[in-house]
């Protein structure tokens, strides 16, 4: 019996030496989609020879590692899915300045000194086409009779891209529209995939601000889902690369923001149904030139984020 | 005579104690730390207590913390309502069907928590598997205080169960059947003997219990939320999710919780230790049940009910979600697909990797914490060694760290600049956040059948000629080795499946099964995370139950 343990023992502690043994040319942190990071490393590690380890988790988990491990960091390129991180990290000064080669056709604004979008998503409204409710057109269609208790809001608090969405309408209308929701009945319900799988199911008829790749992908795999974006605007959320000051590997952690920008790369994005950061880049879906964006000062909004977020809760009881 | 302070002991109580540093106090005292010092993460401690007073004078922490308690305590007794007739049912008379009620009320303790809520509300709300069968829906119900403590005592009673069903077992008929022939009535019998000298088991169960649904995540996540029930551990979770990052505010709101489960304890202990529970004094008797007689039918309902409510519905929805070629599609004969579970065995995304870490690291869990568990369960119960009380806490620390923050803690301290050797970024990682997690199950199990065994037996083992460490080894082990063992299978069965731990802590590259049906469920591919969780649950059920088989078989567990 003891021997048998012993063995036991032995067995799974090789096993997990194994595991930790893969030594990694680069580690890079996504909050983007597994299927997408794993492409990209394979794809990458097939042109240059240089291994991708990868950690894939929301983009509050990563920060969450990151913080604890700030004594002793081990990541060399963040892809966050929130262009706030960009900022603050570069403030903090953990960025190291790279401009990509192939960054040339990313259009301005998805781009600095220190940070490139890798793809973009939208916000929109994701809506379940056989929910026997009519199709909306606007935000403030959500507000109507015909959506009484049928809308979920992702929670501003826990998603990043929600809350640019809230804070941006809010801005417009001085929460009037917020308002009207919560007497309709909508409720803030979670994260995004929290607010979605009920109506894929057709407990609820729409989301309203649903992060639209998720969405397109649903439709894809035969969901009767849609996403509509509302005439009047929406917000886009790009997802920022960095490449960190304290990497020791920055000349592979370059080449592999390269790749990443490259035409295979691009594609890649693509093909998870974000919008490639590079505008001549084609995708199976609208592009931001295809969108109408709101005009709103983001920076000015994330300085009121806690009074925002605490409107919101008032508005919305519970939370 | 005892055999106290006898040679033999000081080795095992070195062992204990050596485990019990790496497994839990390291990981806690960075925890303290962090709570103290806010830039430890940078390898700072400037600033020290800032940031403190400003947590802990939040109003919103009153509020969490009473609601934390409330939740506790309505699991509790939940728990204990369902679990307790049907244990002693289990336990005192012959169960039409016995094996296979209690392989399914060992079910729901196999569906990871998350899964189950996820389950519930699928069927539940609006449109919802019920309504699609039956034409109504019960959404109220489901998201109040009331519907999360039903979906988690569902989750949680089972311990309760097993734990009562065994330790009324081995006290058995003798003792109440001694009040009988005194004049007592069968249930003044059941009330002033049988119930009492199960105490031990019970308490440990319930206190399990307690300090599982004041740690758990996934449910008052998915349901508290909505109803406006925020605990300590989702505001732990907002703060070490929610940029900027405040760990020192979650790592001190993870000590307001470690105060509760060790109040507790504290409490349990007082229990136990004002009489003896000492009924395993000799050779072991034969058990004799009772016939169930009049009480067939309504025994047989009551185990139904339950077993329907608590493994029926929430596997129904799990394999119902895993069939679906779509959500939106519905149970509808052309929506039936099998390509989920083909893409699990397929290996897409991973999926076999994931199934493959998990179990090894649920075994190597359960060995380890077995093994600590049970050398310093015996350190705390059977000998006076001095600073056996330290030991006793350690053991039951963890048990109120919500998994975030042992991640957090693993990483502060083992992730320190100028460590000769450090498991961080390997799956040894993930091991010390299981063992830390889960080592309250196995030493509290132990702790409960060490105090129903008799110093005597031991004793008479040494005058008998035996050295401490061969009475242990041949006498005691055996004695607590059916409790032990389906300690460490629940721990397997945990550990194979820990999700918020493994979300922050896994080394890069390497999935779980947890995070890999997390991260389905992110990326919206339901019907994915749904077959692999009800592939796991099967597996988590059938190995342990197989392993049991064949440890009767060898004879090292009795029927």
């Amino acid at each position: 019996m003891l021997k048998s343990i012993k063995g036991l023992v032995f067995g799974a502690a090789s096993t997990l030496l194994l595991a930790g043994v893969a030594h990694a040319d680069i580690t890079v942190y996504t909050a983007g989609p597994q299927s997408l990071i794993d492409k990209l490393a394979e794809g990458f590690t097939a042109q240059s020879g240089i291994k991708v380890n990868v950690f894939q988790a929301t983009t509050g988990k990563i920060m969450a590692r990151i913080e604890a491990e700030a004594a002793n960091p081990a990541v060399d390129v963040l892809i966050s899915a929130s262009w706030e991180t960009a900022t603050d990290f570069a403030k903090r000064g953990w960025l190291v300045s790279y401009t990509s080669p192939n960054a040339e056709k990313v259009p301005d604004f998805l781009k600095n000194e220190t940070a490139v979008a890798q793809g973009v998503s939208a916000l929109g409204i994701a809506w379940n086409t056989k929910s026997g409710t009519p199709k909306p057109a606007e935000w403030s269609d959500l507000a109507k009779p015909e959506f009484k208790d049928l809308v979920n809001i992702p929670d501003p608090a826990q998603s990043g891209s929600s809350f640019e969405l809230t804070a941006a309408l809010a801005g417009q209308d001085d929460f009037a529209l917020f308002k009207s929701l919560k007497d309709n009945g909508a409720i803030i319900a979670g994260a995004n995939a929290e607010a979605l799988n009920p109506v894929l199911q057709g407990a609820k008829g729409a989301v309203f601000g649903a992060v639209d790749y998720i969405t397109f992908g649903n439709k894809a795999k035969g969901e009767s889902i849609d996403v509509v974006f509302p005439e009047s605007g929406t917000v886009i959320a790009p997802r920022p690369v960095m490449i960190l000051n304290w990497s020791k590997n920055q000349d592979e952690a370059k080449k592999f923001v390269d790749y990443m920008l490259s035409d295979e790369g691009q594609k890649l994005v693509a093909g998870t149904y974000l919008m490639p950061a590079r505008s001549d880049i084609p995708a199976d879906r609208p592009l931001i030139s295809d969108l109408k964006l709101i005009d709103y000062d983001a920076a000015a909004i994330q300085g009121k984020r806690k009074e925002i977020l605490q409107q919101i809760s008032d508005i919305f009881g519970a939370n | 005579m005892s055999a106290k302070d006898i040679g033999g002991v000081a080795p095992a109580a070195w062992l204990a104690l050596s485990g019990l540093v790496v497994v839990v106090a390291v990981p806690f005292a960075a925890i303290v730390l962090q709570a103290i010092f806010p830039e430890l993460g940078a390898g700072s401690f400037a600033r020290p207590f800032s940031l403190l007073s400003q947590t802990l004078g939040d109003v919103r922490l009153l509020r969490m913390t009473g609601n934390t308690v409330l939740l506790g305590l309505c699991v509790v007794i939940a728990s204990a309502l369902l679990a307790i007739p049907l244990g002693v049912a289990r336990a005192l008379y012959r169960i039409p069907l016995a094996p296979v009620w209690d392989v399914l009320l060992l079910v729901p303790f196999m569906i990871p928590p998350y899964i189950a809520t996820l389950g519930w509300i699928m069927t539940l709300q609006p449109r919802g598997y019920m309504e699609q069968l039956f034409g109504f829906n019960l959404t109220p119900v489901l998201f109040s205080l009331f519907g999360m403590t039903l979906v988690m005592t569902f989750n949680t009673f089972p311990v309760v169960y097993f734990a009562v069903s065994r330790t009324v077992e081995a006290i058995g008929l003798r003792y109440s059947d001694v009040g009988r022939v005194f004049g007592a009535t069968p249930a003044r019998a059941f009330w002033r003997i049988t119930l009492p000298l199960s105490a031990p088991g019970l308490a440990a169960s319930l206190l399990l219990v307690f300090a599982a649904a004041i740690e758990e995540y996934g449910t008052p996540a998915a349901l508290g939320r909505r109803a406006g029930f925020e605990v300590l551990v989702t505001g732990i979770d907002t703060r070490v999710g929610d940029w900027p990052i405040d760990l020192p505010g979650a790592a001190t709101l993870s000590l307001v919780l470690v105060i509760m489960s060790l109040a507790a304890f504290l409490l349990q202990r007082w229990i136990l230790t004002r009489r003896s529970y000492q009924t395993v004094g000799g050779k072991p008797q034969n058990a004799e049940k009772r016939e169930l007689g009049r009480l067939t039918i309504p025994v047989m309902l009551m185990f139904g009910i339950v077993a329907f409510l608590s493994t029926g519905v929430p596997m129904l929805a799990i394999l119902g979600t895993a069939l679906s070629g779509t959500i939106s599609g519905g149970l509808a004969f052309d929506n039936l697909t099998l390509r989920h579970f083909a893409d699990v065995f397929g290996n897409s995304a991973g999926a076999l990797g994931a199934l493959t870490n998990s179990l090894t690291l649920g075994l190597a869990t359960a060995v380890l914490t077995g093994l600590i568990g049970v050398v310093a369960a015996y350190v705390v119960v059977k000998t006076r060694i001095r600073g056996r009380a330290l030991i006793d806490i350690m053991t039951v620390l963890p048990n109120a760290l919500p998994g975030i923050v042992v991640a957090v803690g693993l990483i502060l301290a083992w992730n320190m600049p100028g460590l000769p050797f450090t498991p961080y970024n390997t799956g040894f990682i993930l091991l010390l956040a299981y063992c830390c997690i889960l080592l309250p199950q196995t030493a509290r199990y132990a702790t409960a059948a060490f105090l129903q065994i008799g110093d005597n037996l031991e004793a008479a083992a040494r005058v008998a000629g035996a050295s401490g460490a061969v009475a242990f080894r041949r006498i005691l082990l055996p004695l607590v080795f059916p409790s032990l063992a389906s300690a460490m299978l629940l721990v397997f069965a945990l550990a194979s499946r820990e999700l918020v731990a493994s979300i922050v802590v896994a080394p890069v590259g390497m999935q779980t099964i947890s995070t890999f049906i997390w991260r389905q469920f992110e990326q919206g591919s339901v019907g994915l995370g749904m077959a692999m969780a009800f592939v796991t649950i099967i597996l988590t059920t059938l190995l342990p139950l197989l392993f049991l088989m064949l440890l009767r078989r060898g004879g090292l567990v009795r029927e």
